[in-house]
């Protein structure tokens, strides 16, 4: 911890003393997979839950210190399970289960390279993970692997193991998001996932009667952190569904924020835009969203167009002004450094963006002014939390100048599980280098984008995202199926822009050249820059990670291999 | 009325594969055998479950389910329940 953080009194010592003081009869967990096939949980019952697959995991050897693998579909038997191993000490970690929708060779390689790297001593896969999978979990010589049934035990007593752990001991193991197989294990103690989440409940003013729901994958940071342990240690109500079927039926998310009335809820970026579009004016009658306190637009950078989509579209749905808000997360800082003020909408700035494109530098300007682009803070730093912006060199850089973000903060990271390599590279000096791009303006952090994914053309600083999204705009383009990328031509010395974009219809891919023609004059004319080649594919040309978005280095290998030509400068 | 696995087999022929000399039968691997991109399978089930007239829970069907149109037929069996 750096020396200029406020000391701050937590509440608890541990996660699993959290949840020991929960009230029995409240309710925890409502897993929703429909209407007529939905269960509640109460703390109490939960509670007997975690212990009976304490003491399962416990008659199989697992002690404190251990790691243990969870490979279960999202619900209660994973929650469960997660916190029944910490009732042991042990320390957990879930991994992605396969979906109906996996590439079976993408998550057979990610699943052999995280376990490798996890040495559990024991890995809990759900009775119905399939087979063909199983010889690709790496297990060490002390390590057994064991089937678990998704199904509540017998309500029953167990009495809770009794094991002393302390607040600096490990409490869990989370995996930064990043290419499947190069996932990074980030190690939290007890101490650093309660004090991100004292800091937040203040920024949120959690309140007791504040309901969460979410769809978002345990597997990751937004899943696990903010709607898993976070409503566990406040004792708050959390409506859960399974992420792929949010993905079949996407509007579920409003109607279950209606039913259940919640209050809070975290989403990607994408998501706002995806049901602006995806849900019909007729069909938004039947939602009422005025019990949303908060909806926090994280895990991506934060854009405008995105936040005034979902505001226009469901406004008329009691949508509150001020719900959507903002935020800048990481695995590694447990989850969030920044989050907007909720009681205002966040902050939205112009900026010149010659400047901001050649001097990497943001320049106010007058709202809506042609030549100006418009950027949505994430916050400020919660307390305890500290973001600095430096230059390619590690030079501190002042207010308004675009950098690399790097964060110290009371709840960061141990290091990278069984990577002193990895932990040395990305924490120096007690600060974290994020690898993400952006700038600071009166204490309000700006995320741009990521600093792998830059374009340099001419010495213009251009996001693939905001190409992206240009191209996106285009009505015969697939909403969020471009892919824009830097090639690097020897000729000129600079990188030049290439693009590919899905058609919405195939039968549009006849006139991809009048397409092609109107994307490339939408981007000079937003950017000034030309692209170099815009190609326009059929739908489902694209690879998708397996959070569902453009996988950005793999499309741009497919479209090396298929136009050879492009090699050539 | 046309049965299940043949308004499957044109569907997946005519709106995913896109390649007249592609023949299939209700028991062609579609993944696996790399005719079809397993990101493809979300509008895949939206089908299975409109030909079938079934609810399909996403969440309990696995990679192996979606491979053949018998086996997604099966699937639906198995785990759909009826439209109301």
């Amino acid at each position: 911890m750096a020396p200029s953080h406020l000391h701050v009194s937590l509440p608890f010592a541990t996660l699993t003393e959290a949840l020991a003081a929960a009230p029995e009869a409240q309710p925890f967990v409502t897993m929703w997979f429909d209407d007529d096939d939905t269960r509640t949980f109460s703390f109490g019952e939960f509670r007997r839950w975690s212990n009976s697959q304490a003491a399962l995991f416990s008659s199989h050897g697992l002690r404190k210190g251990d790691t243990v693998i969870l490979i279960m579909p999202q619900g209660v038997a994973l929650m469960a399970s997660f916190t029944g191993a910490m009732l042991l000490g042990a320390v957990p970690a879930i991994l992605a289960y396969p979906t109906f929708k996996v590439e079976p060779a993408k998550y057979r390689f990610g699943l052999k390279g995280v376990s490798a790297n996890l040495s559990a001593k024991l890995v809990v896969a759900d009775d119905s993970f399939p087979d063909e999978f199983l010889e690709s979990v790496s297990l060490g010589d002390q390590s057994k692997l064991i089937r678990v049934s998704g199904v509540p035990p017998p309500m029953k007593d167990v009495a809770a193991p009794q094991f002393q752990c302390h607040q600096d001991d490990l409490a869990f193991i989370q995996h930064s998001a990043g290419t499947t197989g190069l996932q990074k294990g980030v190690a939290l103690s007890h101490g650093a996932v309660l004090r991100q989440l004292v800091h937040l409940g203040h920024s949120l003013k959690i309140q007791s009667s504040d309901r969460v729901y979410s769809w978002l994958p345990l597997y990751h940071d937004m899943g696990l952190v903010a709607c898993f342990v976070l409503p566990m240690v406040y004792h708050l109500h959390l409506v859960m569904q399974s992420p792929t079927d949010w993905v079949m039926r996407p509007d579920n998310m409003l109607h279950l924020i209606s039913r259940y009335k919640c209050t809070l809820s975290w989403v990607p970026n994408f998501t706002l835009q995806f049901l602006a579009r995806r849900v019909k004016p007729r069909d938004r009658e039947e939602y009422n969203l005025s019990s949303l306190r908060v909806l926090i637009n994280c895990s991506e950078p934060v854009r405008a167009e995105s936040m005034n989509a979902f505001t226009s579209a469901f406004s008329s749905c009691g949508l509150q002004p001020t719900a959507l808000q903002s935020s800048y997360a990481m695995a590694e800082n447990v989850f969030a450094v920044t989050q907007s003020e909720i009681s205002q909408a966040p902050r939205c700035i112009w900026i010149d963006a010659s400047k901001y494109q050649l001097k990497r530098i943001a320049v106010s300007m007058e709202p809506g002014s042609d030549s100006a682009v418009c950027f949505v803070s994430s916050g400020k730093c919660l307390p305890n939390n500290e973001a600095r912006i430096v230059s390619e060199k590690g030079e501190a850089l002042p207010d308004g100048h675009v950098g690399e973000i790097l964060i110290r903060s009371d709840s960061m990271l141990d290091g990278y599980y069984n990577r002193p390599d990895l932990t040395a590279l990305s924490l120096r000096d007690g600060w974290y280098w994020s690898g993400d791009l952006g700038f600071l303006l009166e204490e309000e952090l700006y995320v741009t984008g990521r600093k792998k994914d830059l374009i340099i053309v001419g010495g213009k600083n251009i996001y693939p995202q905001d190409i992206e999204e240009i191209a996106c705009g285009h009505p015969s383009i697939h909403d969020g199926r471009a892919v824009a990328f830097g090639w690097y031509n020897p000729d000129l010395g600079t990188e030049e822009i290439v693009i590919v974009a899905e058609a919405e219809d195939p039968a549009a891919l006849a006139d991809a050249s009048t397409i092609e023609r109107a994307v490339r004059t939408a981007i000079v004319e937003e950017l000034a820059v030309a692209p170099r080649a815009i190609y326009l594919k059929p739908p489902r040309w694209i690879i998708k990670s397996t959070a569902g978005k453009p996988a950005r280095s793999a499309t741009r290998e497919k479209l090396l291999a298929e136009h050879p030509e492009l090699r050539i400068s | 009325m046309p049965d299940p696995a043949n308004e499957l087999i044109d569907y997946i022929c005519k709106q995913i594969i896109r390649r007249p000399d592609i023949e299939l039968t209700p028991d062609t691997p579609l993944v696996s055998s790399g005719l079809i991109d397993s990101f493809s399978l979300v509008d895949v089930l939206s089908k299975l479950e409109e030909v079938t007239a079934m609810r399909i829970p996403a969440s309990k069907v696995q990679p192996k389910d979606m491979d053949t149109v018998n086996l997604m037929l099966s699937s639906a069996q198995r785990l759909g329940k009826p439209r109301k």
